[in-house]
């Protein structure tokens, strides 16, 4: 198909250069209800998405217009051709600042490995339920209803300059109720585990952790108006609390003046009494589903140290943007990897604090700062007992409580994120609701 | 002017048919639901263009066949008369194999029912005023250009001001033994989002527009330039809120939010079978003031989720959720009706053909009441008039609600001081909040853009909202 697409394209002469990217994914998917299988569905999918560029110049500005759009397996040549001629006229009055496409490399990149390569994926099956339910075993909680998706990704990309890449990834991905019931009323807690390498341990290990939380939550008393207070965000709320410093390192934000973030300066401003950040992007991650060795361009990726203590070593981004930026490409990278600070969780639990391990939906806007979250379940202690709590709300912006932020020593590995698993933040909104 | 069907979907139906033939020597029940979606997203900001394929953009086909135990599906999308045998195989052989290998390994496969259809062949094609073909992309990209320079000049506060334009032209077909299922509708969303700066402080807002609609949806947009300025920058000099429980003032959109979360998901009656929802405990029971009545339907309203037939060959209906407080029933897909001897409602929806369907919102809202917003407003010794939805996440189990919003304006001894908070999240228990409601509005109005997810996945399109609410809500 991809040679069927690079004939009509080269039939048209509106355009300056293309890139072609395939996707072959099959897919193995299992739904259960308690430990019953509910359905099984399976997936065989092949689609393509092709970008057309054009140059041209206006007032003495160059620029590089381009527009995408998918061509489906099943499209005539009359079909294709017409998709190709409308992205090439679209391409022709798009006003982009010129940038080069990526052209190809002599860089050999390593294959992302996986042990869901040695057998088919519907083989797998059984083995990811084992692991699922091995921990399912107690009496007063259980995995309420589960899903298991299991993708093999083929990529293939090629364009004008004469790259040609391709590679394969497995996407996994696990979603999961818990339920717990003490003397009170039964309740849920929600989890995504997503994984790329056949790893047992760490599926079980989920489920347990899951189980214990949920029989504190089903004990848990609502959370009190603690006002301005010290707060542990323990687990993914710390990934997304983090992303902040992700976002604002991004040549396309900094380009689009999204982000005001200046090389060379401590993002975290002067006189910072907490941690400082050090950050590194790593394509070839162990078990990420975001590893990859080429971004979608088909540049080739490596690991690239983007904060150091704070400070601002390099931007990251495409090819395109990097160029505006005059600056060296990293290519899109979506693993990263936050070293740890200097004190360990239970030195950040030596004074009353606010640990919350679950949250409804915990968001950060990467562009102001912003972050707040409804609790599910916390743990509340007031320098005396500590308490299971439940409800209310947490809130703050990044950039006000930066300078007081505590990273812990101890680390957590969740899919394309290895970083502290506990965040300290200090005079942090806490609404309760009693 | 009338939406035309997909002239693929037309060609492939003698195939369809085929294989729904060949498999129903095998197995009792056999469907296949076909789609070709085909959209386009327009972003135009200070600094480029962009124009790509809508994601929501799909041709593929997806099986579904009663294995004799349950339900089994195959999704795949390169389909022809030479390639029918390796379809037919991929669930004769390879389901089964798995569906074998699952059963040796101990795994228990949950018993569904055969379903039962009734002999229908209907067509709905939509309606728009101005097709996506009556514009050009330059023609688009020059209104949206327009937008944006208007904006910028404005306000030197701007840092960017960005506008998207999103059409999409939706074409599906239903294909069983007794069903033969066509349906074709356009609906497009916009967005025009203001970004300021000053001193270091970022913040946006932003106005949403949608509708079963197309090309007109552009001069919407063009009438709301300055609104959507102005809010950004009063956000500017917005305040903390202290947290709190407050009296408020709900706009339709956070009506709609409140809708949707609240209740919306609490209904969807695959949640009943898992036993996910507290709902089920209160069918019959009062869950909300008497003031509240609630719909969900494909037919409920005209919207971004009106449709002759669902992702499961189900025709689209109107259900009363909440009636005068009362909890009536739930929204269901095919399967979970089964499992719980209900009707299904058409509320079975894929994010896309390559997506299993699970039972979902269509068009969620409050309808209206007596009050004038004026009477509203005046009513209230201390709170907020919240507006802009941020995001919302349900809990079905434990009524919890959480909806992101991006401002408060403050009222005091009932009038508006010009002072806002931002951001505000609202929390509560989904009853308390329901109960607290006392007054609404006389005009009901709805939007949908954005995409609701069940949990964090399976994006579909819905729209929600309700009149102006007056209720009593924690806010941090």
């Amino acid at each position: 198909m991809i040679e069927r697409i690079k004939n009509l394209i080269s039939g048209s002469s509106k355009m300056d250069g293309y890139k072609i990217i395939e996707n072959k994914i099959t897919a193995s998917e299992l739904f259960f209800v308690k430990k019953g299988l509910d359905m099984y569905r399976a997936k065989d999918v092949h689609n393509f998405n092709i970008t057309i560029y054009k140059n041209f110049e206006e007032e003495n500005v160059e620029y590089t217009g381009s527009s995408s759009a998918v061509i489906h397996p099943t499209m005539s040549d009359e079909e294709v051709l017409s998709v190709i001629e409308e992205a090439a006229f679209a391409a022709s009055f798009i006003k982009n600042k010129y940038y080069p496409l990526v052209g190809p490399s002599d860089i050999v990149q390593p294959e992302i490995i996986s042990k869901f390569s040695s057998k088919p994926l519907n083989e797998w099956l059984p083995t990811l339920t084992d692991a699922l339910y091995n921990s399912d075993i107690c009496d007063n909680g259980r995995i309420n209803s589960s899903e298991i998706f299991l993708n093999k990704v083929y990529t293939r990309i090629v364009n004008s300059k004469g790259i040609d890449v391709s590679f394969t990834t497995y996407k996994g991905e696990i979603e999961f109720i818990t339920n717990w019931k003490e003397d009170a009323e039964e309740i849920e807690l929600y989890k995504n585990i997503n994984f790329s390498d056949m790893d047992y341990d760490l599926i079980d290990e989920k489920v347990k952790e899951m189980l214990i939380i949920s029989k504190e939550k089903a004990v848990a008393s609502p959370t009190p108006a603690l006002g301005k207070y010290t707060v542990l965000l323990n687990g993914a709320p710390v990934i997304e609390l983090l992303n902040y410093y992700l976002a604002q390192a991004s040549a396309k934000n900094v380009y689009n003046g999204m982000s005001t973030a200046k090389l060379g300066e401590n993002i975290q401003g002067n006189d910072v009494c907490g941690d400082l950040i050090t950050l590194t992007l790593d394509p070839f991650m162990r078990n990420s589903t975001k590893s990859s060795p080429y971004d979608t361009d088909g540049f080739p990726v490596s690991s690239a140290k983007i904060y150091e203590k704070g400070v601002l070593n390099m931007y990251h981004g495409d090819s395109r943007h990097c160029h505006y930026l005059n600056i060296e490409p990293t290519g899109n990278i979506s693993n990263s990897i936050i070293e740890g600070g200097t004190y360990g969780v239970a030195d950040f639990k030596n004074d009353p604090y606010l640990e919350i391990i679950a949250f409804s939906d915990f968001q950060m806007d990467p562009l102001t700062g912003d972050f707040a979250g409804e609790i599910r379940l916390g743990w509340y202690f007031d320098g005396i007992s500590t308490i299971p709590v439940t409800g209310g709300s947490v809130s703050g912006n990044i950039k006000k409580l930066q300078k007081s932020m505590y990273l812990s020593k101890e680390l957590q590995k969740d899919n394309s994120f290895v970083g502290p698993k506990i965040i300290k933040l200090l005079n942090v909104s806490v609404a309760g609701i009693q | 002017m009338k939406v035309s069907m997909s002239s693929f979907l037309i060609t492939q139906k003698p195939v369809l048919k085929k294989i729904v033939n060949i498999l129903s020597e095998n197995y009792k029940y056999v469907s296949i639901l076909g789609t070709d979606t085909k959209g386009k997203m327009y972003n135009v900001q200070r600094t480029g263009i962009d124009l790509s394929d809508s994601f929501w953009s799909e041709r593929g086909f997806v099986i579904r066949v009663h294995n004799g135990v349950n339900y089994s599906e195959f999704s795949f999308n390169e389909i022809s008369e030479e390639s029918l045998n390796s379809i037919v195989d991929e669930i004769h052989l390879k389901m089964a194999t798995t569906l074998e290998s699952l059963k040796s390994a101990s795994i228990t496969v949950n018993p569904y029912d055969l379903i039962e259809e009734t002999l229908i062949k209907e067509q709905f094609l939509g309606e728009v005023i101005a097709l996506p073909s009556t514009l050009t992309s330059k023609e688009k990209i020059e209104k949206m250009c327009f937008i944006k320079d208007t904006a910028l000049s404005l306000s030197e506060l701007i840092v960017d001001f960005r506008v998207a334009y999103h059409e999409v032209h939706v074409s599906k077909i239903f294909i069983s033994n007794k069903k033969e299922l066509e349906q074709s509708y356009i609906w497009s969303e916009g967005y025009l989002v203001s970004i300021v700066r000053r001193d270091g402080n970022t913040k946006y807002a932003h106005s949403s527009f949608s509708g079963l609609k197309a090309v007109e949806l552009l001069d919407e947009m063009t009438s709301n330039i300055e609104k959507a300025v102005d809010t950004s920058i009063k956000l500017l000099d917005a305040k903390s809120i202290t947290p709190g429980e407050y009296e408020v003032i709900c706009s339709p959109e956070i009506s709609g939010l409140i809708a949707h979360e609240a209740f919306g998901h609490g209904v969807e009656m695959d949640m009943f079978v898992k036993k996910r929802a507290k709902a089920l405990e209160y069918l019959g029971k009062s869950v909300a003031s008497e003031l509240v009545t609630m719909h969900d339907g494909a037919t409920s309203a005209n919207n971004m989720s009106s449709y002759l037939f669902d992702d499961e060959g189900v025709l689209g209906t109107d259900t009363i959720v909440i009636e005068k407080g009362i909890l009536k029933t739930g929204i269901s897909d095919i399967l979970s009706a089964l499992k719980l001897g209900t009707k299904p409602t058409g509320n079975g929806k894929r994010q896309s053909f390559e997506r299993k369907a699970y039972a979902r919102m269509t068009n969620t809202f409050f309808t209206a009441g007596k009050d004038t917003l004026e009477d509203m407003i005046a009513s209230i010794k201390f709170g907020y008039l919240l507006d802009g939805t941020m995001s919302g996440m349900e809990d079905p189990k434990n009524w919890g609600i959480q909806c992101m919003i991006l401002k408060g304006m403050e009222i005091k001894d009932g009038k508006l001081t010009g002072e806002i908070v931002s951001p505000v999240i609202m929390t509560g228990y989904v009853p308390d909040v329901l109960e607290s409601i006392s007054m609404l509005s006389q005009t009901v109005e709805l939007s949908g853009s954005g995409a609701c997810g069940k949990g964090y996945k399976e994006f579909v399109k819905v729209s929600d909202g309700g009149p102006y609410i007056k209720a009593k809500v924690r806010l941090g």
